[in-house]
């Protein structure tokens, strides 16, 4: 059966992350998903409205849904905090008759409708279940086998259960098992269920985000590992962008490079360092190109 | 019988110079709950163990401990289940995370204590009692926005947990930003504004990174991070200006003028000239690498039929009004794909 999705790429994957969309594309494209970009698609509120305005991000988030519904398509998004403002608007409003009658008040002054009819799910689990890790396995043709390499979920693929309920919370094991298929070593680390802290950058950007940033990469890097993965780009931004400044806080050197997971399973599957973006990142990548040069 | 090991952290402050981890074996008794296993050791092989309990049937929060990393109470999960869980034969158990232990897995209270008390965890009547001498009375729904976060029984296993706390002991923490929405958003209470002043003093309420881990953990439906950014919605509500309320306000302002955020003028519109001034080097780094986006210096692009954006966000400004949202009552069970009850699981 051919894969076809209704594509959210988010705000990062359009903004500061460029590497993302272009990776996700590409390796999508190998591993035979099409996807359906949609265009007319807004930021999901990225917990921001959410904080401010529920009933606002319901709607704005059910017309993003409603979006989907026209193509008659699951919703694929690439970043955990997208994944979870959606399902949790699409959660609330399937299980809430009234506010979903009250949202389409709201979207039928756009002529649009929000039904409920589809499912939003994020790359990671996709490539899991629907490519399957057998095809993976079968389309590696440069395996990771040297790299150690630190899984980084991020905190909105996990939790809260009754939001995402692929894995247990507690001990999932979806990107092991996928560092596996492309030949990997997945490294154990205490920061691999941890929080970047991204979310508070604005308001504790010294008194936390930066000194959790620290945390988590110097994990990974006591553990050896070549790289860390994820598959949300806001765990990126903070991981690699900010590192220098996590670095400074602490006032040591860390380095330790973080790959978006489309830009490692496209290394396997044997797509270039460059055109996977692996040039735009601030920590240097140039290890990892050197080794599977 | 299925044997197991139960390894528990063990630290004497007045003998050990640093904690250590013993290990006892037992058998997997039918029902046999994690808390019931710590007696077992205790009774039976190592009376010196030192762990807090209660009441036994997840009530009084006393016994929350760490169960191969992940808080919860041990008198309300079973070794059997947790022995599937993580896939082992050990149970590695250790005092709540985030908290100073005093003996073994029995940690010091006194710190969630004094956090306690800056948002004055008891009832502060607005008016007299009603004359005909009944009890204050509340409206159905009023009651309901608190009833979750009403029933807290300051176990301390969300504390434990907090990845805000674990970066900055200073954080109030999500049992105590949560015990504080419980009075806040009390229609009959009447220190909603310095209950909001003392969470918000230096803006502590937004040092939550919202990682999900208190609601996760909570062994009674609490659901701290939603008592976190309900207390957030109504600081706004009642006019508090703070980082994460401008932060909100350019996400909404984007979403109505372009749709998608405009990430390379965020760091001006949050801070200003001087603040975004000092984000300089990291703007020129991203610059190089390719990250920046020049287009949206100018504005960039709208997202495609955007002209629907606006009249739907217009619109739910005037239909908000009239709705009453409910709450989600159960957020540990696991979200259900539909499509695979679609393809019968």
């Amino acid at each position: 059966m051919a894969l076809k999705y209704a594509f959210y790429t988010g705000c990062s994957a359009k903004g500061v992350a460029p590497e993302l969309y272009d990776s996700t594309k590409l390796v999508a494209e190998k591993l035979g998903m099409e996807l359906i970009e949609l265009e007319a698609a807004t930021c999901c509120g990225a917990g921001a409205v959410q904080e401010k305005d529920e009933f606002l991000s319901l709607t704005i988030n059910a017309r993003n849904l409603a979006l989907a519904e026209e193509l008659g398509l699951d919703m694929l998004t690439i970043c955990n905090t997208c994944t979870l403002m959606l399902r949790e608007a699409k959660f609330k409003l399937d299980n809430d008759p009234e506010l979903k009658a009250a949202v389409n008040e709201v979207l039928k002054e756009a002529g649009l409708e929000y039904k409920g009819t589809i499912e939003v799910t994020h790359f990671l689990w996709e490539v899991i279940d629907a490519v399957g890790l057998d095809k993976i396995k079968s389309m590696v043709v440069r395996p990771l086998r040297e790299f150690n390499i630190a899984p980084f979920y991020g905190c909105h693929i996990i939790r809260p259960p009754y939001l995402t309920g692929y894995e247990d919370p507690d001990n999932p094991s979806s990107i092991e098992r996928l560092i596996e298929a492309l030949g990997g070593n997945p490294v154990d680390h205490d920061a691999r269920l941890a929080c970047c802290g991204f979310h508070s950058f604005w308001s504790a950007e010294d008194k936390v985000t930066l000194k959790l940033t620290a945390m988590d990469t110097q994990a990974a890097k006591k553990q050896q590992a070549d790289f860390m993965v994820t598959p949300c780009p806001l765990c990126h931004t903070q991981l690699d962008a900010m590192q220098p400044e996590a670095e400074e806080k602490i006032g040591v050197n860390i380095g330790m490079p973080v790959l978006h997971l489309p830009q490692m399973i496209g290394l396997a599957i044997g797509l270039k360092p460059k055109e996977l973006g692996l040039h735009k990142h601030v920590i240097s990548t140039k290890a990892i190109v050197e080794k599977v040069a | 019988m299925e044997k197991f090991k139960l390894k528990v952290f063990r630290y004497d402050p007045t003998k050990d110079d640093k904690p250590y981890y013993q290990t006892y074996e037992l058998p997997v008794e039918k029902g046999m709950t994690v808390l019931a296993a710590l007696f077992k050791a205790k009774e039976e092989q190592d009376p010196s163990i030192s762990f807090r309990y209660n009441c036994r049937a997840a009530i009084c929060g006393s016994c929350a401990v760490r169960i191969n990393g992940h808080a919860t109470l041990a008198c309300k999960v079973q070794v059997k289940h947790m022995l599937e869980k993580y896939n082992t034969d050990t149970l590695v158990i250790e005092p709540t995370g985030n908290i100073k232990p005093l003996k073994d897995l029995v940690y010091d209270m006194d710190w969630v204590v004094d956090k306690l008390k800056k948002i004055q965890p008891w009832f502060i009547p607005k008016e007299e009692p009603p004359a005909d001498g009944k009890e204050y009375r509340q409206d159905p729904y009023d009651h309901h926005k608190i009833d979750f976060a009403s029933d807290c029984i300051l176990c301390n296993s969300c504390m434990s947990d907090c990845n805000a706390l674990k970066a900055n002991k200073d954080f109030l923490g999500p049992m105590v930003i949560s015990k504080a929405y419980r009075f806040i958003a009390d229609s009959r209470d009447g220190a909603k504004r310095e209950r909001l002043e003392a969470v918000l003093k230096d803006f502590n309420l937004e040092w939550c990174v919202r990682c999900m881990e208190c609601t996760t953990r909570c062994p009674k439906e609490v659901q701290p991070y939603e008592n976190i950014i309900r207390t957030r919605i109504i600081a706004a509500e009642e006019g508090f200006k703070s980082p994460g309320e401008i932060h909100a306000e350019i996400f909404e302002q984007d979403i109505y003028s372009r749709g998608l955020l405009n990430e390379m003028l965020l760091p001006m519109r949050q801070e200003g000239l001087l603040g975004a001034a000092k984000r300089a080097p990291f703007g020129i780094r991203m610059f190089f690498k390719g990250k920046v986006n020049i287009a949206d210096f100018f504005g960039g692009h709208k997202v495609k039929r955007h002209d629907e954006v606006k009249k739907i966000m217009d619109k739910a400004k005037e239909v908000k009004k009239n709705i009453k949202i409910r709450l989600v009552s159960d957020v540990h069970t696991p979200y259900e794909d539909n499509r695979k009850s679609k393809q019968g699981g």
